[in-house]
């Protein structure tokens, strides 16, 4: 079922209208994937407008992820995106054509908070990441004690703006948070099966603040959307061995839907588990992040499997990669780097967290005349709207990223030795997140019974 | 919620089957703590060592015999070869646990107990980087055992939806339990070692090596947790963190049954398996709760444990 689809075509566009479209500078149309467009030698020259009062001295960012363990499967999704949006700035000349950035890489692990204030005495001028939501939490009033930006890939908790840090100035969020995410996939379960015919829901989310995060959001669009009672909620701690419990429980219960949060290497033991217990013969699950372990899950265990799952902000088969040379050339780039089987949503929060802050600085240069302030490459983020080979992205006024979102069927594909996803339904921001300044609970609220 | 007969069934089933490898971890770590007096904090790392062990060698072993061939004699030999895989895993931890005791904690016996904790806690530490050093910070898997086994036609037969792995865990759980209650209760090594847990000075005079019995009891305790680790990664992934939830299971499991109690450690095992499993169907946000609502409950009422420590009975 093809609910939207959005083809772009990128032939017949010329240099000046594409710089012009992407925001006026090498950079930026390098971050939106037109490098090509642009002729040899010119990116250099056309890498922002210093006006001379830019120095040549590298910019010193961080980042803040997880490079190891479980997390890592999300992490170095999200450090590969970065370091590809790092290099394609610095092979475009630098931000405002002569400063290249310096990319310091830290896993998030334990002590998070210890990292991000290391950055800090080592006086970063940009820091990107987290991944957890935890992290993000601790994070974010450190941010705005310290007052450099930090453009988060991830830490996608709904409370962040809504509570922890309510009035942000130097705090951003770049990728679809929690409500969003959740909220495609309540949409794509009635777009899927159909209102009438969902009247039981089971959840097995992680056991941890986002796994309950987001079974609460979706428990509360789900029965604004239908008329369906909650049968069994299931909270397998992170790294879990055995969700035998968890399947058995659903295969009692046989509820029209399964939502689920699970994520990385958790993904893949469910999805095994669950398909020796053939549970799919019993319900239809329904995932945030279920893709995410599209190079990890082996092809027999999704055999014969009833998953739909969403992507984020980026699904790399939409448009189709034949119709959209952005897309192909990010695809070509992320598969040749180390530990990228296919690039996830997770490799576009890396990716897009840095080219949400270079092309801002760009603009503010270009506003300016020359390198900005924290403040005000802050205030420039604020209703920053931008391309990436996802599409176009824009960062509201409450400092949170809206974009299109995508789900589809989690299918194994032989030919590229990994899944990906069949009749991909895209979700305009409108249809998924609340406006600003309202937070996630009052617009679920408001919605129409 | 209405819980069914079948669904019933299926939970206390998952529920042993979960013990059975619960148990294959504690009576380790409950064997070494009743001879050598010794909590180890790196069983759970041996645990973790015996499951990425285990996927070399389960590769190495399927790779020369091929997937399961048609009919009974071709399942047959896959099955045995899937045991022979789990048994060369736990022999390779053999030397690890021997080398171990050997080098490390033989020094520090006469010691306060601390000093064994930081010892074991370094070796934690140590197997940790060594893993990392070898198989790397991604987690890694085996395919072929867990599909393939699931092939095969157990439960079906009497019809009911529980796979065959999950059996083929219990079925193997249930003989390492008779296995080990028959070394220590019938064999002369294993009552020697039964000897030596009751009265160390009194084997010695008797011409009991108490340095041989310790070295085989660590290596023994090595074995069994590499034996548990094959046996549980084939339906998830080894990862580095792996051993640590075990570790945490296994110490409240030997609480349970007394510490250093065999019989404890596999009553305790199947309590804490199947009131988990349970309490995961009832209520499941108290599935972390629940093996420590036992153990509370146990040493409030019987603070020695089920079954009191290790002598005169396995």
């Amino acid at each position: 079922m093809k609910r939207t689809t959005t083809d772009h075509d990128s032939e017949g566009i010329g240099r000046r209208q594409l710089l012009s479209a992407v925001g006026g500078s090498a950079v930026a149309a390098a971050l939106a994937g037109c490098s090509t467009l642009l002729s040899d030698g010119e990116a250099a020259d056309q890498g922002g407008q210093s006006g001379g009062e830019i120095s040549d001295e590298p910019i010193q960012a961080g980042l803040l992820t997880f490079t190891r363990g479980a997390p890592g499967v999300l992490g170095i999704q999200a450090q590969r995106g970065a370091e590809l949006a790092v290099q394609r700035i610095n092979d475009a000349g630098g931000i405002g054509g002569q400063r290249e950035i310096e990319l310091d890489v830290v896993n998030e692990g334990s002590n998070p908070l210890d990292s991000y204030n290391q950055f800090i005495e080592e006086e970063k001028e940009v820091t990107f990441g987290p991944i957890s939501s935890g992290t993000h939490s601790q994070i974010a009033p450190e941010v705005e004690k310290n007052e450099v930006i930090n453009v988060s890939t991830d830490g996608t908790v709904t409370t962040l703006y809504e509570e922890t840090v309510p009035d942000p100035t130097y705090s951003f969020r770049f990728q679809n948070y929690d409500i969003m995410e959740v909220v495609t996939m309540a949409r794509e379960a009635v777009e899927r099966i159909g209102a009438d015919n969902i009247s039981t829901v089971a959840g097995v989310n992680p056991g941890y603040s986002f796994g309950e995060d987001e079974m609460r959001v979706f428990t509360q669009a789900i029965q604004k959307l239908t008329d369906a009672e909650i049968v069994y909620e299931g909270f397998p701690e992170l790294g879990a061995s055995d969700m035998a419990n968890h399947i058995t429980s659903i295969n009692n219960e046989e509820p029209d839907v399964t939502f689920s949060s699970l994520w990385g290497g958790d993904v893949t033991t469910f999805v095994r588990q669950a398909n020796a217990n053939d549970m799919f013969e019993n319900t239809t699950v329904f995932g945030t992040t279920l893709y995410s372990a599209a190079g990890d899950v082996p092809g027999d265990a999704l055999a014969g499997t009833d998953i739909y799952s969403g992507s984020r902000n980026y699904y790399w088969g939409l448009p189709a990669l034949g119709n959209w040379q952005p897309g192909r050339e990010l695809f070509d780039a992320a598969t040749q780097q180390e530990s990228v089987t296919v690039p996830t949503a997770h490799y576009m929060s890396g990716y897009g967290a840095v080219t949400a802050w270079a092309t801002a600085v760009e603009k503010a240069i270009d506003l300016l005349g020359t390198y900005p302030s924290q403040e005000q490459i802050a205030q420039v983020l604020e209703g920053h709207g931008f391309f990436t080979p996802a599409g176009y992205h824009n960062i509201a006024e409450d400092h949170q990223g809206a974009s299109n979102s995508f789900a589809g069927q989690m299918v194994y594909d032989d030919d590229l030795g990994a899944a990906r996803l069949e009749d991909v339904n895209t979700y305009a921001a409108t249809e998924t997140a609340p406006p600003p300044g309202v937070t996630g609970s009052d617009w679920l609220d408001s919605w129409s019974a | 919620m209405a819980v069914t007969p079948t669904a019933a069934l299926v939970q206390t089933l998952n529920g042993i089957q979960f013990g059975f490898i619960l148990f294959m971890i504690a009576s380790g770590l409950t064997v070494i703590l009743g001879i050598l007096d010794v909590l180890n904090l790196a069983h759970g790392e041996l645990f973790s060592l015996g499951a990425y062990t285990a996927i070399g060698v389960f590769g190495f072993i399927i790779g020369i015999i091929g997937p399961p061939g048609g009919g009974v004699v071709g399942t047959a030999v896959f099955v045995l070869a899937v045991l022979a895989a789990v048994l060369v895993t736990a022999a390779i931890l053999l030397p690890v646990g021997t080398l171990f005791e050997a080098v490390f904690l033989r020094q520090i016996y006469d010691r306060d107990q601390v000093y064994q904790l930081v010892l074991t806690f370094a070796l934690l530490l140590i197997l940790l980087d060594v893993k990392k050093f070898i198989w790397g910070d991604s987690s890694i898997r085996t395919d072929a055992v867990y599909s393939a086994i699931n092939t095969i036609p157990t439960s079906e037969l009497v019809g009911l939806n529980y796979p065959t792995y999950n059996v083929f865990v219990i079925l193997v759980g249930s003989a390492v339990v008779v296995g080990l209650f028959w070394f220590f209760e019938r064999t002369k090594t294993g009552r020697i070692i039964r000897a030596t847990a009751i009265d160390r000075e009194m084997a010695t005079a008797i011409g009991v090596s108490t340095d041989r019995v310790f070295t085989l009891v660590f290596a023994l305790g090595a074995f069994l947790a590499g034996f548990a680790g094959a046996m549980a990664v084939p339906p998830t992934s080894a990862t580095l963190e792996m051993g640590t939830n075990p570790l945490v299971l296994s110490f409240v499991v030997i609480v349970i049954g007394g510490l250093g109690s065999l019989r404890g450690a596999f009553v305790g095992a199947l309590l804490v398996g199947v009131i988990r499993s349970w309490m995961i169907t009832l209520y499941p946000p108290g599935e972390i709760a629940a093996p420590f609502a036992i153990m509370a409950l146990i040493l409030l009422v019987k603070p020695e444990g089920l079954f009191g420590t290790w002598g005169e009975t396995a």
